[in-house]
């Protein structure tokens, strides 16, 4: 097994690309900047200026026009229109697209090749983190004593907003993006996704809608909440337009990312890969793929209606015309439980992995574990409900929506007893990502029981609307996925780099994270359980201590971040080098070279058993 | 894992499988998957907006499903002019014409015939100068389509809404819903018109042919889609508006 770090200076680019040789990230910009002036002067020039909703038109044509300028730019209408034209690609076209010998280029381009598609959502990921982390910082310091005004209250509010959406697209492409694409084709012995073109579409399209969501700061913001009820979201500023043209754009790019994870997994694999061998994290990324084909499109019809509702005076959520603000929290929530579960289904997978590969033992109960997820996957979409139990909506439902919820702690429990079952009496390996799947662990204790606390009635009549449900959703995000996250990414990135993530700095991160969090969130559930309510840019005296606790914790939670991306960007060239294979695993991507080649595979591998049976005699560093 | 080795399998049709090699069956299967699961989101949109019409109806907010409170009768710019309105009245809007409905319905069934026969007949007979004609047929089809969803559109009655810190032209929750249902015809039609275009072409230039079909097939199923979709709108909007 061979390990090549560089790649080979004199090959050719190829020839082929047409149109694509020229565009990349930069001219999406600007086509996006170009479109949205020329889609804002239009609307100027024809709108009737004197209706109120002529600033959401003049909003949601510009935006349209950044959406689509940003498109065409980048090159996602290229391969539709030369199919129109009955110009399809050659096999020097497909090679171009795929990046082939193009070095760093590749990645600001609208590459097919999975392996980059999987590196620009790390770069993704990593940007969203930093945003929605400065915005976190900026609500914890306002909150660090009663009364304390570091930002004004309305920009308190936008940031509110902008850190929750802004963390939840974080969490749905942290590990599924990387991973999803970077490994998960290569364990199921695939050359690339099954629709190349359709990745990097669903990847330029989750860049466009950050360019959107970002805007919306920088238009008077976004003071709803991410749950942008109404009928206060109705009355919002044109921030809202650009935040729904958000949901659209990234809906598309989820939907399209789905479509192609559950065909990849169902038409691609190599022989002998039968659906009992794959890899255990791949069952994570398919049931996330399929929960998210079924959840988000409900966001984009709500958000759709609520761009209706701005622009063209419909009455679907204004209850003067008969609608009501019911039917946009029914969908949302429709959407906004699943989607918990695409986000924790990729990380769970992930930690089945990582259990198994470190201690040396096969997943405990692999039909369990994808039975445990699919459990999962299946009850989410039938729990909507518990969100809206104070909202007056449909109050004999509660018992039903209580039970289904309080059922999912079944398959919940599942999945904790196959991660116990894996490493019970493991010959445990403590690097970095197990160390990470321990701190899971712990934290996913109280995110769970705290949430069968809020599944039940009568205490979520109390709880409802305080900083107990915050800081139990964040036990969930912070203390589960994103410890999940970097389990994953500690895992693999010897995959993608050839080197380690500096373990040393990991555990330094680590501990100010894992400290961090149980500071931050613990003082939150006692902030809550006094009664202090969520969102609130001010607060009463009595919640003083608790708050500034949560403060100095999460400073903590940065500390350690800070020195995880440091690890990260440092390790990435300079790094202890690790061969292809560190961890000593027996499933594809460690098989096959650091980094892997373009089509993945020199030859097609034939698969006969499943990648757990391990040699427990293997000699570790 | 133990893992044996193969050969690479022989080069696929260029332009079909990324530049990957793959045998023809998994780029088919594929292919096929994958417009099963776009259709799988599709029917997820569709449901969700008949959930809303149904919906809305159900909760008849204020008794508002069919009227509102406002004006009716002259032009927008006459009210915006107007130097006091009135009261506003309660204003009563009709059921959209079930006629009408149905006639874009049958249209849309009439493409996707179409479009269906032309794909047994491409199989049968390997005609693909035929095919490219009936793709033709049926995006012209299309487009009368498109032209009568835009009438149809067109014909929602707006009411002129004053309050204290708004006016402007409204939809009652009824034509709110109706309006989503036949916009989201509207964009299918549009998506079904670059298809037939895409087939036309494609067929004409030898890119599909009495061999290689199965491109047709999958617009096929996502036509079939459409125009099923089209039915179930019709049926429940011409049904199911007023409330007694
Ligand atoms: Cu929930």
């Amino acid at each position: 097994m061979t390990t090549t770090l560089e790649r080979n200076a004199t090959a050719q680019i190829p020839k082929g690309g047409g149109l694509a040789r020229r565009q990349n990230f930069g001219t999406a910009v600007v086509a996006g900047v170009v479109f949205a002036y020329l889609f804002w002067l239009i609307a100027h020039l024809t709108l009737d200026s004197t209706g109120r909703p002529f600033g959401d038109q003049v909003a949601t044509f510009t935006g349209l026009g950044w959406l689509i300028g940003f498109w065409i730019g980048i090159g996602a209408f290229n391969g539709p229109f030369r199919w129109l034209l009955g110009r399809d690609h050659s096999h020097a076209d497909d090679m171009y697209y795929a990046g082939q010998n193009m070095g760093k280029a590749r990645y600001w381009k609208f590459t097919t090749d999975h392996k980059v598609v999987g590196v620009q959502y790390i770069v993704v990921t990593m940007v969203l983190f930093g945003v929605g982390g400065i915005l976190a910082m900026a609500i914890r310091t306002n909150l660090i004593a009663p009364g304390n005004h570091f930002v004004n209250q309305q920009v308190y509010n936008s940031f509110i907003a902008i850190h929750g959406m802004v963390m939840i697209l974080a969490m749905i492409v942290a590990v599924a993006g990387p991973w999803g694409n970077f490994v998960m084709p290569i364990m199921i012995g695939a050359r690339d996704m099954a629709f190349p073109r359709l990745n990097a579409l669903s990847l330029w399209t989750l860049v466009a809608a950050i360019g959107l969501l970002v805007t919306t700061l920088a238009v008077g913001g976004l003071p709803v909440g991410w749950v942008v009820m109404d009928p206060i979201s109705n009355q919002a500023g044109i921030g809202m337009d650009f935040f729904a043209l958000t949901i659209i754009a990234f809906t598309v790019s989820t939907t399209v990312a789905g479509v192609n994870t559950i065909t990849t997994m169902m038409t691609m694999r190599t022989k002998g890969m039968t659906l009992e061998r794959m890899p255990i994290f791949t069952w994570g990324v398919f049931m996330a793929a399929a929960l998210g084909l079924y959840a988000f499109p409900y966001f984009l019809v709500a958000e759709s209606f609520q761009i209706l509702d701005r622009t063209s005076f419909t009455s679907f959520f204004v209850s003067t015309g008969g609608g009501t603000g019911w039917l946009q929290a029914n969908l949302f929530w429709l959407m906004g439980h699943p989607e918990v579960y695409v986000i924790l289904l990729p990380a769970v997978g992930a930690l089945f992995e990582i259990a198994a590969v470190m201690s040396r033992k096969p997943v405990f109960s692999y039909r369990t574990a994808v039975g445990s997820m699919a459990g999962l996957a299946g009850l989410s979409a039938l729990v909507w409900a518990h969100h809206m139990f104070t909202s007056g909506w449909a109050p004999t439902l509660g018992g039903p929506f209580m039970l289904t919820t309080e059922i999912i702690s079944i398959p919940t429990g599942l999945f904790f007893l196959v991660l116990i079952g894996t490493l019970w009496r493991g010959h445990i390996w403590m690097k970095l990502p197990t160390i990470w799947l321990f701190g899971f662990m712990a934290n996913f204790i109280i995110a769970g029981i705290t949430g069968i606390y809020l599944s039940d009635i009568p205490l979520d009549d109390q709880l409802h609307g305080t900083m107990f449900v915050t800081a139990h959703f964040h036990y969930v995000f912070v203390g589960s996925v994103l410890f999940g996250a970097i389990a994953a990414l500690a895992f693999w990135y010897p995959k993608v780099t050839g080197r380690y993530l500096n373990e040393y700095l990991g555990r330094i991160s680590f501990w100010f994270v894992f400290v961090g969090v149980q500071v931050t969130f613990l003082a939150m559930f006692v902030s809550g359980l006094r009664g202090m309510p969520r969102r609130y840019a001010s607060y009463s005296i009595i919640f003083e201590h608790t708050n500034f606790a949560s403060t100095i914790g999460a400073y903590t939670i940065m500390i350690g971040m800070i020195i995880l991306g440091v690890a990260l960007v440092t390790s990435w060239n300079k790094g202890e080098p690790s061969g292809p294979n560190p961890w000593q695993a027996n499933s594809l991507e460690w098989m096959v070279p650091t980094p892997p080649p373009l089509e993945n595979f020199e030859v097609q591998p034939v698969i006969t058993e499943d990648p757990y049976n391990f040699d427990k005699e293997m000699v570790r560093r | 894992m133990s893992i044996e080795t193969t050969e690479p399998p022989a080069a696929g049709p260029h332009g079909e499988d990324g530049g990957h090699f793959l045998e023809p069956e998994v780029v088919d299967r594929g292919q096929r998957l994958g417009v099963w699961l776009f259709i799988g989101g599709d029917i997820i949109i569709v449901s969700a907006l008949l959930f809303t019409y149904l919906y809305l109806r159900g909760v008849n907010t204020s008794g508002h499903w069919m009227s509102m409170l406002g004006y009716q009768g002259h032009s927008y710019a006459y009210y915006q002019n107007a130097a006091n309105l009135p009261a506003p009245t309660l204003i009563h809007v009709k059921a959209m014409s079930a006629g009408f409905d149905w006639l874009i319905t049958a249209v849309t069934v009439v493409t996707a015939g179409i479009i269906w026969q032309g794909e047994r007949a491409l199989r049968v007979t390997k005609n693909a100068k035929a095919f490219s004609s009936a793709a033709a047929f049926a995006t012209i089809v299309t487009l009368v389509a498109i032209v009568l969803t835009v009438i149809q559109l067109r014909a929602i009655p707006e009411i002129f809404v004053a309050t204290n810190d708004s006016q402007g032209m409204a939809y009652t929750a009824y034509d709110s819903a109706f309006m989503a249902l036949v916009g989201s015809g509207l964009i299918h039609l549009v998506v079904l018109a670059f298809l037939g275009l895409g087939l036309t072409v494609r067929a004409s230039r030898g890119l599909i042919t009495g061999e290689k079909w199965y491109q047709a097939r999958l617009i096929r199923m996502f036509w079939v889609w459409i125009a099923i979709s089209s039915v179930v709108v019709a049926a429940v909007t011409t049904t199911i508006n007023t409330i007694h």
